[in-house]
């Protein structure tokens, strides 16, 4: 676990520093075991951050959401640094967009946070529903420890950690300026069992699943604004002239969405997991996206988002690239 | 009641452009293919319509003809998104479709015994135009009338023919400008704002009418504020994107009000409290 | 004439009954609850907390075809709202009932809307009044609402153990009550005065609040204050709050063309916190960040609708707290408001 003082103290000497605009972190949210994002601007605003396995949000996703505002004739463009905490998922994120070009490294300053795994809130707040009041999570060994209205109460991580945390292959960031923390060695993998068992079903049987769950997208992209890969400037699916995809909400377009947002992340998902987190209908959109991770794995052997230096896998070619799936 | 999400077809009678360029701007004048329309259609100046193809869009634009025009609607419409490159491909004959009358006018009969002036920039003189129109055809109704009208370059500029005739007949007070030197320009060379504070008008029972750009639309404001114009003297109109004209689908505000309902015509004392308004 | 009662074993029967109506009920899918039209009683799922996305989706769909049309063709055909039906939506919360009569003023204000404001005179509202307020984010008693809130309703039920207090509010509830009469029993005479007891109760129950006093007033003096980039940093502008939002009403118009060019010119939801939404053509956005998103979706619901309306866009459901992927929490906003 992240010492909270030694957090703090980073962040102040961090946000102190001249050539350092902001730094994300995380601070507690408005009630019960939530975390929120933090935005900190100056040394006097950082006694409100810590680190717990309630801060689930990826916060990578922030470098490339804030508005590019046009500068002010006479003004200069603030080119000063972004710190950013990031656990090892997060970081991979950070790692992807800089494959792509989408900033350079020195635009950023990464807090690392080697991590043990994150809880699912919801799986929280089905077993302890009705907290108001601020609530802790911490984990210990391998049990969730929650401390909320007085009581105590330890779950098995198991049951109530998120379900990437299972397979998790970087627990320590793979990019970083400072570690707030010992690394963390690899203490799980990936199986891709759950893709497995998707990829057995008939096409009937996978078509009937998902139009279930397709039909009940309202379309309020949270998945897309969520995602550190969505960072397009101008997306597709806002555009009119031409217009991809049409703006009703139906299974057909329902359907196009989805399926186009997941291409666009073949090759490029870090399996942050935070498009099926934020889900206000529970859309399981880690399934699409997994099923893409695994092929490319299996296909290329590469993964998205473990190294600065690999170029992205879409904008590759060797001799020897697997061909005979092509049609 | 009609259901007012429905247009009505109109049929081009003549079009012509304005102003040439990426976003030419080009004039239609219309009628209703049912006359029938014609029975139950008031419009008053100021008063916008919702303009478009089905299959394409709609967009809102102001009706740049004056009521006093009889069988007749004139729009003038710049090509910018893809409504508007739909409705430039159409020509005299072809049909498209109407929604409207919606929104406010300029109170032109509390206007009745006071002078007029109005300030225009650029496709800003469309909504100016039902205006002018409006005194010229009820000119004992009003006071002096001065026109006060800046583009780009001379090409830029609007209902030129109107002007040239205006100026021939010395019906009124004109003043024209172009914001950069050209050859044989015969008139002011500058911005509406600088335009304004040469021209000077008097603020004595005289009402400003100013519409074009933002950035325009703010000097004018400040200058006219110098000139001695109170607030309830000076009227504008706003424009936001829009969907539904009649206040429902939200997106048109500026502070608690609707610019399809409330709006389009403010007059400075209203929009003053309105910070959103200049967004 | 005795107050009724509904049976929890007689329901199905009763739904069978209103299913010969376009009948509207909460059910799953997968582990969502969602409102939706029902055929077999069977799907309703009564023992609820609150449907993820609010029943006003049957008043106000979020995407409707306004008129049908040929391209090229000039004729125009108006979607006829009559054709779906009498519809009956059962088991709707009073938060969400209420949210509807709020939103009528909107839909009937100065022009009427006819697919709205038509679907809404074909529609029955069944309540089912909050014994336990569904989460810890309710705050309608701070907004006027109740856990046992009438306000919109034709009807409402209570669950009383066996079986739900029926007591119809309207004539559209007393005209439901008689075609349900057959399933109906005669309710014990004390369980009108015992629902009130249970509303105290329930109220007494709901944690969160806000004193609405002077926001409305206060809220356009607070136009430029830091509080509103504070709150909205960690905005990642997506449609959640809003299209979650029972009395949420902005829509996008959009006309959609087929091969063969059979259209529509139809409306869907549409959110002021999306960029798109108030991106003029010529490429200014008069609301160029979420800082101006957030204050425009905060002072619509609490300053410009009461201004015009007299009521607060807001009935204090808690969805758009519960579901908000960064915690972005109405009531923390409208404190640091009252603070401000």
């Amino acid at each position: 676990m992240v010492d909270v003082n030694k957090l703090r103290e980073k962040a102040k000497e961090v946000v102190s520093r001249d050539d350092v605009r902001l730094l994300i972190g995380y601070r507690p949210g408005t009630y019960g075991f939530r975390a929120r994002p933090a935005f900190v601007l100056g040394p006097d605003e950082v006694d409100e951050l810590i680190f717990t396995p309630a801060c689930v949000n990826n916060l990578a996703s922030y470098i490339t959401l804030e508005e590019k505002l046009p500068v002010p004739r006479g003004e200069e463009p603030d080119l000063r640094k972004v710190a950013v905490m990031v656990k090892g998922c997060d970081s991979r994120a950070l790692v992807q967009q800089m494959e792509e070009k989408a900033y350079d490294r020195d635009r950023i300053l990464v807090l690392g946070i080697p991590c043990k795994g994150v809880v699912d809130m919801a799986k929280v707040e089905a077993r302890f529903p009705n907290v108001l009041e601020r609530g802790e999570i911490a984990l210990e060994g391998d049990k969730f420890v929650l401390s909320f209205d007085g009581t105590r109460e330890e779950v098995a991580r198991e049951e109530l950690v998120a379900d990437k945390c299972l397979r998790c292959r970087y627990p320590t960031p793979l990019v970083y300026d400072e570690l707030l923390d010992e690394a963390v060695e690899r203490f799980a993998d990936d199986d891709y069992s759950d893709v497995s068992e998707l990829e057995k079903r008939s096409a009937a049987d996978k078509w009937a699943y998902w139009e279930e769950k397709f039909s009940r997208c309202i379309r309020c992209y949270s998945c897309r604004n969520v995602c550190p890969m969505c960072y397009c400037e101008d997306c597709v699916l806002d555009r009119l002239q031409p217009q991809w995809m049409r703006r009703s909400v139906d299974i057909s377009e329902n359907t196009a969405y989805h399926i186009s947002r997941a291409y666009h992340l073949a090759g490029r998902c870090i399996q942050c997991g935070e498009c099926q987190r934020v889900c206000p209908v529970d859309i399981p959109l880690m399934e699409l996206n997994r099923k893409f991770y695994k092929d490319v794995e299996e296909l290329y052997d590469y993964e998205p988002g473990t190294s600065v230096e690999n170029p992205p896998l879409l904008s590759t070619f060797k001799v020897d690239d697997r061909e005979d799936f092509i049609l | 009641m009609k259901n007012p999400y429905i247009p009505y077809e109109v049929k081009i009678l003549d079009t012509w452009y304005e102003a040439p360029g990426d976003r030419c701007i080009k004039t239609f004048k219309v009628t209703f293919t049912d006359e029938k329309v014609w029975d139950t259609w008031n419009h008053l100046p100021g008063q916008c319509a919702m303009v478009g193809i089905p299959g394409v869009g709609e967009s809102m634009f102001c009706i740049s003809s004056s009521p006093t025009e009889k069988g007749y609607l004139r729009f003038s419409i710049m090509k910018a998104g893809k409504n508007t490159s739909a409705l430039h491909e159409l020509e005299a004959g072809d049909t498209f479709f109407v929604r409207g009358p919606l929104g406010n006018n300029f109170p032109l009969e509390e206007w009745k015994g006071k002078n007029v002036v109005t300030i225009g920039g650029g496709i800003g003189q469309a909504p100016l135009r039902p205006v002018i129109q409006w005194i010229r055809d009820n000119r004992a109704d009003y006071g002096e009338l001065e026109l006060i009208y800046g583009a780009r370059t001379s090409a830029d500029h609007c209902f030129k023919d109107e002007f040239k005739e205006i100026i021939e007949e010395g019906e009124c007070e004109c003043h024209l400008s172009v914001d950069v030197e050209e050859e044989e320009w015969p008139h002011f060379v500058g911005f509406v704002p600088q335009l304004l504070m040469e021209v000077a008008p008097k603020p004595d029972n005289t009402i400003a009418v100013t519409c074009g750009p933002p950035i325009m639309i703010k000097f004018v404001l400040q200058n006219l504020e110098k000139l001695g114009f109170t607030p309830d003297q000076v009227y504008t109109t706003l424009e936001n994107r829009m969907k539904c004209g009649i206040g429902k689908c939200g997106r048109c505000n500026v502070g608690h009000l609707y610019v399809c309902k409330d709006g389009p015509v403010f007059s400075y004392a209203q929009l003053k409290e309105i910070p959103e308004a200049f967004a | 004439m005795a107050v009724k009662k509904l049976s929890k074993e007689k329901v199905g029967e009763a739904l069978g009954e209103l299913s010969k109506f376009r009948l509207i009920a909460p059910a799953k899918s997968d582990e969502v609850v969602v409102f939706k039209q029902i055929s077999d009683p069977g799907e309703a799922f009564l023992d609820y907390g609150n449907s993820t996305v609010p029943p006003k989706k049957f008043a106000f769909p979020q995407t409707e075809t306004l008129f049908r049309f040929m391209v090229g063709s000039p004729e125009l055909k108006e979607k006829n709202v009559e054709e779906e039906g009498t519809t009956v939506i059962f088991g709707l919360r009073p938060c969400d009932a209420r949210a509807m009569s709020i939103v009528d003023k909107l839909f009937s204000w100065d022009f009427d809307d006819p697919y709205y404001l038509k679907r809404r005179e074909l529609t029955t509202l069944v309540g089912m009044a909050c014994v336990e307020p569904p989460s810890v984010n309710c705050f309608c008693t701070s907004l006027g609402g109740s856990p046992f809130g009438t306000e919109g309703l034709d009807m409402l039920l209570t669950d009383m153990g066996d079986y739900y207090l029926v007591q119809p509010l309207t004539d559209k509830g007393k005209k439901l009550e008689e075609t349900l009469s057959a399933h109906l029993e005669d309710a014990p005479a004390d369980d009108e005065k015992k629902a009130e007891g249970m509303a105290k109760e329930s109220e007494g129950k709901i944690r969160r609040s806000i004193d609405t006093e002077g926001i409305p007033e206060k809220l356009p003096t607070l136009w430029d204050n830091e509080l509103w980039k504070r709150v909205s940093a960690a905005c990642l502008g997506c449609g959640i709050c809003t299209f979650l939002c029972p009395t949420c009403h902005c829509f996008d118009i959009q006309d959609e063309v087929d091969e063969g060019g059979e259209g529509r010119r139809c409306r869907m939801w549409d959110s002021c916190m999306f960029e798109e939404y108030t991106l003029h053509a010529s490429g200014h956005n008069p609301r160029p960040t979420r800082r101006e998103r957030t204050r425009n979706r905060i002072n619509h619901k609490y300053s410009y609708y009461p201004s015009r309306f007299e009521v607060i866009a807001c009935v204090g459901c808690g969805r758009c707290i519960n579901l908000c992927p960064v915690n972005i929490d109405i009531l923390d906003i409208l404190d640091q408001v009252v603070d401000a």
